[in-house]
């Protein structure tokens, strides 16, 4: 049989696909490499990251399960053997599908109108890249209820998710590395998750001389490579970023240092403010009014050749426009531009104010803030293929707990006014949005930018007017009732409060519908037990669910409480055709785009399946070929639909096809809906080639172009949509007798004040009759690049390369703090937090963490999954508390919690 | 003929191992031993603190301590610098071991697999030969000895240590030190490089840049 390359992707995190071959020898798959057929084209080199070199080792694993099994222990709890017995596929499809034809017996919805079947996938959406024709399933099924979380929400970029998305069409961040000059990082941590592109990139611009400020609690990977670590208290950022803009904004002449002409035409900052806090209207078109200067009078926004005041106060004839219809008629209301109130809004927000909060020297975010103004090369521009755009070489990130939870909001919204302050955002070297979850088409960002109201962006929120809210949920987590901003994508639902139905099942809330169990439960590629916050509600919650079906891959804390396991084939068993290239998260920014293909390396260890075959079993045993086959025709699973005015490849309707037909199908569709027509590249080649790509220009890097040319403005920095839509929510719930969101309805703030964030936490401690003094200690995460998002926790050799980075495997703290609690190097400690959970493992001292703060990396603390339950590392998600008072208006939390620290 | 040599950024390495788990893949390295590896390691005391990483591995000494200690000749230099082992003549003494100032040398006694028992591909790769004889890297020779004709070591990734193939940081560059057109040897010109303990003698070839 000799040597063979064979070419797959990987993705086992959301900074891929990257291109590899798999080396098969005789039969057996020996090792992998970097796919340098690939290496032009790809943004880094073709490398694929330490992850990638586990893929062998989690193919052979001999803890993988590799027959489905069935639960005889009726009873279900941690401690509660399973007693799996292995039965054929034909029981097990058979089991579930009886389940599922229950369902659609009795109908789809429970008498409360939830879903009776609910799916939750993990891993940040890298599940659709492994899950084949599953969508389609899913698809044809009706509706199905994903609202219950893994962990999303505190885990991801919730606020910059929704935020980004509605100001920028930035489902994620990153700066231009390639043409950066600054990077002030609140705490972001790129070289551990941006992937080989974004350490690439990194790496590329450091050694060109790229100035990058780490500003976080301790210094992690991304800080080690830093030119500077600025340390800081948790949650505290957004006292620095509102310092910075009044630095800008105040101490700096900010009529030189700021991009005028971008505020004046690419913001919202000329717009007049009435007194009732909405922009001042035309009476009869009802457009935003500015005051124009020349003319010395107010004049709708969109009118030619003016060059609108940014700053003064005027009486102007207008209306104003509240929640529900609700409109003020003005004959000379005092209105100012939106900047003169930005202006007077961060007054007092002072670096010594700031100072004061986040443990950083007012010198220190005067220096930053100068220093950001004098790089951005206000006035400058470049050619991007031969388009000449404007260059602002800098750029402001924000870290997961940074821009997570509360203060999220806040510190996306000063990152994005500094930004556009200076006219950085959406141009050469500053920063970009990557992607889009939430608006439609996903394949490319820039085609979703369509003229909405008041010169911006149209925004798909969920509806808040009486007529069309959706007063009772439809789904668990409620995220179209709750959160407007989150809209309602076929991502929306995982970025929703998902963690509100564990909540809910032991806090009901008032007013609400009561939370019910699905009655069967699919997940895939995850484990909330270990990836959700306080991870003791599920271990309480899960033994009520009355079916859980489990994708698995060995056994572990999730599904030792499910009641069938099905082993899927992995990552290099499995076929299936997925995007490359084009701009997507971290830092992929790409010159091509296409498609790559997973394919089988070696026969599927024992008896696996192909989820693609799995999903058309489950189709015919339910009676939804039909539908499914018709899903799949419509592009269900990769979003190419298989008829076009092209081609004609569909399915046809009643036949069940197997995983090889199908994907020859998508793979010819895709190939041919790329090209027009003009090439068709079939299964075969693929497998041969294993990627197919075409150019994407660069210059589609870039939002502003597209702006420009359709005469839109960023929705900044005023949030008058915003005021209103948390008006009209408010209204809406309390109508409905719902006043436990007030907390959150607080957040919707044209211009967000800062408020003490740490507090919240002590107030938490006080919840549960506890003296906050006595837990003084913040307990952080940090990520993993050996493990974020890989399901490779079971395999020795992740653990053995990762312990050579620091924090693997234990608890990292300040010597002085371990010192004063009599903790030595190696030391076994106790962590404990305010509601009494507690973690333990071994003390790693180190200097670069600031005193007031322990470390452990993400996601660990298994009791199940073979290997990774000898490991002996805590997790934070033991000890953080999952409260409504946690949870901000956007439906996530930040990934911290007040603990103390023992020796054990 | 060539005198091999690598020049690593230090303003590059993020620490992430890819390096790591390249090389023992490319080798079949058994569980514990790794023929390099990434320091992490902090300078400094809070708040001025410094986190850095430094790939470690055999420096292929132009002057190896290494092998005059070596009692078989089975520690040997080529021509072309790789120190290397012969393990048909190595009789695992260990002195190699001691001498080697950078820890780069290898003794493993008995058979060690991942999982207790051996993978497939465990099994495929079995190297007895390697149990109880010196292990080290070896610049990855065997791939330099068998490139394809016209492949250019430290261009070529078939003739080009995987270490310095797998890095996703560009970190790591591969080459001949004696040929000026080389890579390396235009790096060293135009960057300021160290080499570890050269004050002993060794003339490591690996060299690291620091600015």
């Amino acid at each position: 049989m000799g040597v063979q390359k064979v070419p797959v992707y990987c993705y086992q995190c959301v900074a891929g696909p990257d291109l590899l071959n798999v080396v098969v020898e005789d039969g057996v798959a020996t090792t992998v490499e970097p796919n340098f057929a690939f290496a032009a084209e790809h943004p880094a080199g073709g490398r694929i990251c330490v992850k990638a070199y586990g893929l062998v080792q989690k193919l052979y694993n001999p803890h993988r399960l590799t027959t489905p099994m069935r639960r005889t222990n009726p009873k279900k709890g941690k401690d509660e053997d399973p007693g799996w017995v292995p039965i054929s596929w034909d029981e097990a499809l058979d089991m579930l599908a009886a389940k599922l034809n229950a369902i659609r017996a009795a109908g789809l919805l429970d008498e409360h109108g939830y879903p009776r079947l609910a799916v939750t996938f993990g891993s940040a959406g890298i599940p659709v890249a492994y899950m084949g024709t599953l969508p389609a399933f899913l698809a044809a099924w009706g509706p199905v209820d994903q609202d219950i979380g893994s962990g999303q929400g505190v885990k991801c970029y919730h606020s910059e998710h929704l935020y980004g998305e509605y100001w920028h069409r930035a489902f994620t961040v990153a700066p231009d590395t390639p043409r950066c000059r600054l990077v002030i990082s609140f705490g972001h941590n790129g070289d551990a998750s941006g992937g080989v592109a974004g350490v690439w990139r990194h790496a590329e611009a450091r050694a060109r001389g790229l100035r990058w400020v780490q500003v976080e609690p301790h210094q992690s990977v991304t800080a080690a490579t830093a030119s500077e670590w600025v340390p800081i208290r948790p949650k505290t950022d957004a006292a620095v970023l509102f310092a910075m803009l009044h630095v800008v904004l105040h101490e700096l002449p900010w009529q030189e240092v700021c991009d005028v002409p971008f505020l004046r035409h690419f913001t919202n900052a000329p717009y007049l403010v009435g007194p009732h806090g909405y922009y001042l209207r035309h009476g009869s078109s009802r457009r935003p009014l500015v005051w124009d200067p020349r003319q010395g009078q107010a004049v709708p926004f969109d009118t030619p050749g003016i060059e609108p005041a940014l700053e003064g106060e005027f009486r102007v004839r207008g209306v104003e426009e509240g929640p529900d219809g609700h409109c003020w008629a003005h004959h000379a209301a005092r209105c100012r531009p939106a900047l003169a109130l930005l202006r007077e809004h961060v007054r007092d927000y002072t670096p010594e104010w700031a100072a004061e909060i986040a443990d950083v020297p007012a010198a220190t975010i005067r220096r930053l803030a100068t220093e950001y103004v004098e790089t951005a090369a206000v006035g400058e521009t470049i050619d991007i293929e031969g388009t000449r755009l404007p260059y602002r070489p800098v750029a402001i990130l924000l870290g997961k707990t940074v821009c997570n939870g509360w203060g999220g909001y806040e510190c996306c919204w000063a990152r994005t006014v500094l930004a556009a302050l200076v006219g950085a955002l959406e141009v050469p070297g500053s920063i970009l949005g990557t992607t889009v979850r939430l608006n439609r088409p996903a394949v490319n960002r820039l085609e979703s930018v369509r003229p909405g109201s008041d010169g911006f962006m149209a925004q798909p929120l969920n509806p808040t007017d009486r007529e069309r809210w959706q007063a009772r949920p439809r789904s668990r987590n409620a995220y179209q009732t709750l959160v407007p901003l989150v809209a309602n994508s076929p991502w929306s639902p995982a970025l929703g409060p998902a963690h509100l139905p564990w909540l809910f099942l032991e806090e009901p809330p008032e007013a609400w519908p009561p939370p019910t169990l699905p009655e069967v439960w699919i997940i895939y590629r995850t484990n909330p037990v270990i990836s959700n916050w306080e991870s003791d509600r599920l271990l309480r919650q899960l033994p009520r669910f009355p079916f859980i079906a489990a994708f698995a891959y060995t056994v572990d804390e999730t599904n030792w409480f499910a009641d069938l396991l099905l082993p899927e084939s992995t990552d290099l068993e499995s076929l299936q055709l997925y995007r490359i290239g084009g701009t997507k998260y971290i830092e992929q920014y790409w010159r091509y785009t296409g498609f790559a293909l997973r394919q089988p390396v070696v026969p599927p260890r024992g008896d696996t399946r192909d989820l693609t075959d799995i999903a058309t079993e489950l189709a015919v045993r339910t009676g939804l070929l039909a539908a499914y086959n018709a899903a799949i025709n419509r592009g269900a699973p990769l979003g190419v639909p298989l008829q076009s005015p092209l081609y004609d490849l569909r399915l046809d309707l009643e036949r069940p096809y197997r995983a090889e037909e199908i994907w020859d199908r998508i793979c010819r569709a895709a190939t041919l809906s790329l090209t027009q027509g003009r090439e068709e590249k079939d299964l075969a080649w693929f497998k041969a080639h294993g990627a197919f790509l075409v150019p994407f220009p660069e210059r589609q890097w870039y939002l502003h172009p597209v702006m420009a040319a359709s005469g839109l403005r960023y929705e900044l920095p005023y949030q008058e949509r915003l005021r209103r839509v948390g008006k009209e929510l408010r209204a809406r719930l309390h109508e409905r007798g719902i006043r436990w969101w007030d907390a959150q309805l607080a957040e919707y703030q044209a211009l967000p004040h800062w408020k003490d964030f740490p507090d919240l936490w002590a107030q938490v401690a006080r919840r549960y009759g506890k003296d906050p003094n006595d837990y003084p200690l913040w307990l952080l995460t940090s990520r993993s690049m050996q493990y974020a998002w890989g399901s490779n926790v079971s395999l020795p050799l992740m653990a053995e390369v990762a312990r050579h980075v620091q924090g693997h495997f234990g608890v990292m703290l300040h010597p002085q703090t371990a010192a004063a609690a009599g903790i030595r190097e190696g030391d076994e400690v106790v962590l404990e937090a305010p509601h009494g959970a507690q973690a333990r493992g071994k003390a790693l001292l180190r200097q670069g963490v600031r005193p007031d703060v322990v470390v452990v990396l993400q996601q660990f603390g298994h009791w199940a999954t073979p290997f990774a339950k000898e490991l002996d590392m805590p997790t934070l998600n033991q000890l953080a508390i999952m409260d409504l008072t946690l949870t901000d208006a956007t439906g996530s939390s930040a990934d911290l919690v007040r603990v103390r620290v023992r020796r054990a | 003929m060539a005198r091999w040599g690598m020049v690593i950024d230090l303003r590059r390495c993020v620490g992430c191992q890819t390096c790591t788990v390249a090389c023992k893949l490319e080798h079949n390295l058994p569980p514990q031993t790794f023929w390099r590896y990434v320091i992490d390691a902090e300078l400094g005391a809070y708040p001025e603190v410094e986190r850095r990483f430094l790939p470690m591995q055999c420096m292929h000494c132009g002057e190896p301590p290494c092998v005059p200690v070596c009692p078989t000749g089975a520690s040997q230099k080529r021509p072309d610098g790789i120190v290397w082992v012969d393990d048909t003549v190595c009789v695992g003494c260990g002195y190699c071991v001691v001498a080697c100032p950078y820890r780069a040398r290898h003794l493993v006694l008995e058979e060690r697999w991942y999982f207790g028992q051996p993978t497939p591909p465990e099994q495929a790769r079995r190297q007895p030969a390697r149990l109880g004889v010196c292990t080290k890297c070896t610049f990855c020779m065997q791939r330099l000895d068998a490139a394809p004709p016209g492949a250019v070591p430290g261009r070529d990734p078939a003739a080009t240590p995987v270490c310095a193939t797998s890095c996703i940081a560009n970190a790591i560059h591969f080459g001949d030190l004696d040929d000026p057109q080389s890579s390396v040897s235009q790096l060293l010109r135009t960057h300021k490089t160290v080499r570890l303990l050269e004050a002993l003698g060794t003339d490591p070839a690996v060299y690291y840049i620091v600015g």
